[in-house]
């Protein structure tokens, strides 16, 4: 696994003083979505699809600093839209990096070139850049031809000046385990820190969701993927999360582990799924009917979602609820073998 | 299916509650019709019936907002908006995307293929 230490410290200590302070409902990732706006209109993405008004408006960085204080989760993912069309992107990251939270800036890397000089390496800042395969799977995956070739210049440029750079990667139904392999090996290649892998999103507004995969075909399909990995893999997430979409774990979500906050307040009750918003932080965690969530609600829309902001909360967790939660993690991070 | 170019009558068999929550979930703008008679066009994003004064909230045409309207100042709602979501799928894109391939296939064969003297123009395959 790829998570450097200091992260993982952080985390860990993070998770550990919320346990010892009898919590069992905290945020790990705030998801921060400054605006809906795109440079890509991948098919299915239910981001973006808002009229003309929605998608020209953004929050503003004070706002996004105040989400973050409220919220208080040491990690903060910025997806969107693509966030390096945000204006304030670099005043946003070096805030952020100030308050020492560790940021994920999730970009498709049209832009991340030309806006490098905009940031400073930083152990806490990475870009996450989103990658779906091998070039014409990815190309197809974004609904546009050329892509691919422009991320990967993108991804050079970003470690040759020292950034930390993981590849965010939607697994989709009919993925070929071997094309896959092949791409973890493409990419550490290039030299990222770490990969994220997670089966396809299921939008409820998505049109599209006959092509998310079930939890079955998911299990199978990573299995296939992720047995016997190359010592050359890195991983930038839980290994027990891993483990969970090879279906040697069978996790409950963690649907307030990753809180989502954009434009229209806090989402009820994840990043997929919308089913309203709240005001404040303290109102979404305080009145979100939660038991009303998961695969053990019954709620058909998480039947089949084996998606990484539900369950690598759920994941972590598990680490440190027990030493042999912790103890499998450390095997699996040391021996790497999933 | 979208419900664009909706406009419901609220009445024994459908309840504004319903057409709030079908508001909710379309991704275009809406026509708020208020019982006065007003109306107002925007993006519907939240909605709460939960509370004894349930209301809806939503972004007016300019983008500015939110505004908060209770439901008991609300008439109707029409779809008058484009829906956003409609045929953006991504079954549809692989369709599209397939059917230009077996096009351009089919254009690239009338150019390069046998001509109608039945002679190949590149003979040795180059």
């Amino acid at each position: 696994m790829s998570v450097p230490v200091s992260q993982m410290f952080t985390v860990a200590t993070y998770v550990l003083g919320q346990r010892f302070r009898g919590r069992t409902r905290y945020p790990l990732v705030l998801m921060l979505e400054p605006l809906f706006r795109c440079n890509l209109a991948c098919a299915g993405c239910g981001k973006i699809q808002y009229p003309a008004q929605i998608l020209k408006k953004h929050l503003t960085v004070e706002r996004c600093l105040e989400a973050v204080e409220e919220c208080g989760a040491p990690m903060v993912s910025i997806p969107g839209g693509e966030p390096l069309m945000y204006p304030d992107i670099d005043r946003l990251v070096a805030e952020l990096v100030a308050r020492k939270k560790y940021v994920y800036l999730c970009t498709n890397a049209i832009l991340l070139e030309e806006k490098l000089d905009l940031f400073r390496p930083s152990k806490y800042l990475s870009f996450s850049v989103h990658m779906d395969g091998l070039r014409e799977d990815h190309d197809e995956a974004v609904c546009r031809d050329g892509v691919y070739d422009q991320a990967i210049a993108a991804i050079r440029a970003a470690v040759a000046r020292g950034f930390r750079v993981t590849t965010n990667s939607t697994i989709f139904d009919g993925a070929s385990p071997l094309r896959m392999r092949q791409f973890f090996d493409e990419m550490m290649g290039l030299g990222v820190e770490g990969m994220m892998i997670s089966p396809g999103y299921s939008y409820s507004k998505a049109p599209d969701q006959e092509h998310f995969l079930r939890r079955a075909k998911t299990a199978q399909l990573f299995r296939e993927m992720l047995t016997e990995p190359k010592r050359a893999w890195r991983f930038n997430q839980s290994p027990l999360f891993l483990r969970f979409l090879m279906g040697k774990h069978d996790f409950e979500c963690t649907p307030w582990g990753n809180p989502t906050f954009n434009i229209f307040g806090w989402q009820r009750p994840c990043y997929l799924l919308q089913d309203g918003y709240a005001a404040t932080f303290k109102e979404l965690m305080e009145t979100t009917a939660w038991d009303n969530y998961g695969r053990k609600s019954g709620n058909e829309r998480c039947q089949d979602c084996m998606v990484h902001c539900g369950f690598e909360a759920t994941a972590v967790h598990h680490t440190f609820s027990s030493l042999r939660g912790l103890a499998e993690t450390a095997s699996v991070t040391f021996t790497g073998r999933l | 299916m979208s419900r664009q170019g909706w406009t419901p009558e609220i009445g024994p068999g459908l309840t504004l509650a319903e057409v709030v929550d079908e508001a909710f979930d379309y991704r275009g703008n809406t026509t708020i019709v208020r019982r006065d008679g007003a109306e107002v066009v925007g993006y519907v994003f939240n909605r709460n019936a939960a509370v004894p004064d349930p209301y809806l909230q939503y972004f007016d045409e300019a983008g500015e907002g939110p505004f908060t309207l209770r439901y008991a100042e609300i008439a109707t709602i029409k779809f008058t908006g484009r829906d956003t979501a409609a045929g953006n799928s991504w079954k549809a894109w692989v369709e599209r995307r397939e059917r230009e391939r077996a096009e351009a296939a089919r254009a690239g064969r009338l150019i390069s293929g046998p001509d109608s003297s039945g002679r190949d123009p590149d003979p040795d395959g180059r």
